[in-house]
């Protein structure tokens, strides 16, 4: 399927997801190797995305868990279907009741049950869930483990069995195993340390916050039909801003956002009003705003070809931090509504 | 090429990082699938099968660096240097060593009289990854891996090149000169030779020269940074520099991410309690009532509450500011925190903390949050009196008290009963004290008068004693 780094790249390239070289090496590699992948990184510079394409780029069915503080093998892996089972000796009354005749004594009767029991814990009655489903296709898939840094330790722990040999075992009707490695994801968030036992079975990999060039990139190929000259401030103005101590730090996810929602304003240039305008959009606290606003009207000033030339003397005294803080509270809504469209 | 991967994973598991053993097999395995001519290519699949943290790649980015380049580049510049320099003197060292080569080959010397070291071919055929390899060998031979400072890069050099026997091979160098001539070689070309072997000899001398800092550099490397993060540790609130405050102050965001992540966990385990009958009842109505699928309570851990009294006065300002972080940080695992910063006057400063970001608010707490004067003698009795009279309904039986102070009080009124009153109304009351107990009650010390009336009273010198404080605070 992928055959090269760079083949890797062009494949995924051609998905609409721009990736650097680190990114394609490794995605390379776990194909090789068989291997599943952790990727780590902050918020929103697309590590889900990443699982979803390489699933398209390759044609296989993408099986997704979701992780989160209580999930247990039941939802992860398997579930017997108690209703189910409840309604078919129901059914089966009569039956149960032909088998059972003849026997005098209670234990043969137990003896009996025994041996159809095996009735009553077959495949039929299994729901499987993602991770037996991922095992037992008969495609090959892409599985994606998600936020599993969410999910308990105990969790981490079952999941080395399934991650080292690929199989699951359901006691009473035996082990699966898979018939064909699925390409697996497992993304992070850091909200706590994954386990070295767990680490030590994935390759790593660590996406950041793109460069200039990737992100732009990024952006023409999400946000096609946007001008140019204003994606390449816009791209500027977010690789600035992420050098700003800000408590939630915005990442690709919000530049696309506000492309579109400038791209939804018809805004031509980045001027100060529009970005005070949707401010919003990119930055998710109250604080963060007032921060930014600060740091922006100053680069504002700094920026050489300022589109409108009376800019200038106004970031200097009209933007103290109290002053625009409801100002950008109020017009909030305008740009929100042209992003959820 | 194996060997070298062993030796890097090493070099990374001093430098702290945890490389285990099957994932040094991991990075074998991944170079046997890439064409490692790419170096990007080559680093990133190392990276990827060796490096499992976030915070460990800025290291792993410096090692890859110092170990596995460089070395041969610096070879080669040595060697194009010689070239130069040779060139300079109006020789022509490719024609020159092509024109040996030749003659070797041609059989002009008699085969037995040309027995060269492995160290003159590699130099005649100009074998530079060769060259790299037996510097490699030699310097492992002489004992390299014990270099510690900067003093014995000569020491180890000098016996790399004789490990190597570099005098040696420049002698066959010179003899074979010798032996050219004889065989019908112009004389100019001999001489061009004997030049040719000081030059190599000086680009060899050079090269081991670098290796040798090179590997000072990669061994020391985080020797250096664990020296300081160690020292970080332990080091007395008393003497900090500016710059080690503000690394301080990455490090105690650390341990309380840390502490956090045990909380969670902790949390979680804490949560299963009795059966809960009704919910259990409604959830299994489906089976008929039966109940297949049990649920049982969830138990809350009822999170603390926490006063801090904090001494802003300077002998105790860095105590209270590291204090101050580690506790704001881990602000959701305390229902509420209220603090009061005193020197002699007491005022709170919890507002502080509401309107401005962590790091803004404890500069401000620190310059007395504009609500007292910390120009002033430290009156510890004066302020006890004041939290007394204005604030003891802020403490109730879930309350944990923190005091941060030395408890010198100029020969003030102590007030302990002040103290005694708020003991008896919190849950707890824990006094961080930055002097040691040896000296608790000397002078105008009146530790003494404060220590029965406190659950817990403990030196908080450094950052050690104080994560360790923090710990038992929240688990």
């Amino acid at each position: 399927m992928f055959d090269s780094v760079q083949e890797v790249q062009k494949q995924l390239e051609k998905q609409g997801y721009i990736c650097d070289k680190r990114i394609a090496t490794v995605v390379f590699l776990a194909h090789r190797l068989e291997k599943p992948i952790l990727v780590e990184g902050p918020a929103g510079v697309g590590k889900t995305e990443l699982a979803k394409v390489v699933a398209a780029a390759t044609g296989r069915d993408l099986i997704r868990l979701q992780c989160y503080e209580g999930l247990d093998e039941a939802k992860a892996l398997y579930e017997w279907e108690y209703s189910k089972q409840l309604l078919y000796t129901q059914i089966l009354k009569e039956k149960i009741g032909e088998v059972m005749q003849g026997t005098k004594s209670l234990r043969e009767a137990a003896e009996r049950v025994g041996q159809q029991d095996s009735v009553f814990f077959s495949d039929q009655f299994v729901v499987p869930r993602p991770l037996l489903h991922a095992i037992t296709t008969d495609e090959p898939c892409a599985l994606l483990i998600d936020e599993v840094d969410k999910s308990d330790p105990e969790f981490e722990a079952f999941l080395l069995e399934v991650l080292s040999d690929f199989q699951v075992t359901v006691p009473e009707i035996g082990t699966f195993k898979a018939k064909h490695r699925p390409l697996v994801f497992l993304t992070s968030n850091d909200a706590r340390e994954m386990s070295d036992a767990l680490k030590r079975r994935c390759l790593h990999l660590w996406i950041d916050y793109p460069n200039e060039a990737d992100e732009l990139r990024i952006l023409e190929t999400k946000v096609p039909g946007m001008d140019r000259k204003l994606a390449q401030d816009l791209v500027a103005m977010m690789q600035r801003l992420r050098q700003v101590d800000l408590k939630k730090t915005p990442s690709i996810a919000e530049t696309i956002d506000w492309a579109r929602a400038l791209l939804a304003l018809n805004a031509e240039s980045l001027g100060e009003e529009v970005v005070k305008d949707t401010m919003n959009v990119i930055l998710k606290y109250e604080a963060d705003i007032r921060k930014a606003q600060q740091e922006l009207s100053r680069m504002m000033a700094a920026r050489p070809a300022a589109p409108a030339a009376p800019a200038a003397p106004a970031p200097a005294g009209a933007a103290p931090a109290a002053g625009t803080a409801p100002a950008a509270g109020a017009p909030a809504t305008p740009p929100k509504k042209g992003t959820l469209h | 090429m194996q060997r070298k991967i062993v030796e890097f994973a090493n070099l990374l598991r001093k430098s702290g990082l945890r490389v285990s053993v099957a994932e040094a097999i991991d990075a074998f395995k991944a170079l046997d699938e890439l064409e490692i001519d790419d170096r990007e290519v080559f680093r990133d699949a190392l990276r990827a099968s060796l490096v499992k943290r976030g915070d460990d790649v800025p290291t792993y980015d410096q090692l890859f660096d110092l170990y596995w380049s460089g070395f041969h580049d610096n070879l080669k510049n040595a060697f194009e240097q010689a070239a130069g320099a040779l060139a300079a003197d109006g020789i022509d060292m490719e024609r020159l060593l092509e024109q040996i080569r030749q003659m070797l080959e041609s059989g002009q010397v008699p085969e037995g009289e040309v027995d060269l070291s492995d160290l003159a071919r590699a130099l005649l055929t100009g074998d530079l990854s060769e060259l790299e390899q037996m510097i490699r060998a030699a310097a492992a031979q002489s004992g390299v891996a014990r270099i510690e400072n900067m003093l014995q890069i000569g020491f180890f050099g000098r016996r790399t090149m004789e490990a190597m026997n570099a005098e040696g091979a420049t002698r066959e160098l010179r003899d074979l000169a010798a032996r050219l001539r004889a065989a019908g070689m112009g004389d100019a070309e001999a001489e061009a030779i004997g030049r040719l072997a000081e030059r190599f000899f000086e680009a060899l001398r050079q090269s081991v020269r670098s290796y040798m800092e090179r590997e000072l550099q990669t061994r020391n490397f985080d020797y250096m940074e664990k020296f300081r993060r160690e020292a970080l540790f332990e080091k007395s609130f008393y003497s900090l520099t500016e710059e080690e405050i503000a690394r301080m102050r990455e490090v105690v965001n650390r341990l309380a991410q840390r502490i956090k992540n045990v909380m969670s966990i902790r949390r979680r385990r804490l949560k299963k309690g009795k059966l809960d009958l009704h919910t259990m009842l409604r959830r299994n109505m489906a089976r008929g009532g039966m109940p297949f699928e049990l649920v049982f309570k969830q138990r809350r851990k009822d999170r603390p509450k926490l006063v801090i009294l904090c001494d802003v006065s300077s002998s105790v300002a860095n105590v209270s500011r590291f204090m101050l972080q580690f506790v704001y940080s881990l602000q959701e695992c305390f229902t509420k925190i209220r603090s009061f910063v005193f020197v002699a006057e007491l005022g709170e400063v919890t507002q502080v903390f509401q309107d401005h970001e962590v790091g803004k608010a404890i500069e401000e707490a620190l310059e007395g949050g504009g609500v007292i004067n910390v120009y002033t003698r430290s009156n510890f009795g004066m302020a006890f009196h004041t939290f007394w009279r204005d604030f003891l309904n802020a403490v109730d039986a879930k309350t944990t008290v923190l005091v941060l102070g030395d408890a010198r009080n100029n020969y003030n009124d102590p007030k302990a009963w002040c103290l005694r009153d708020v003991h008896a109304k919190a849950k707890n009351v824990i006094w961080l004290n930055p002097e040691s107990p040896s000296a608790w009650g000397f002078g105008d010390s009146v530790m003494d008068k404060y220590q029965p009336f406190t659950t817990l009273a403990e030196e908080c010198r450094n950052l050690r004693q104080l994560s360790k404080i923090v710990d038992k605070l929240v688990l």
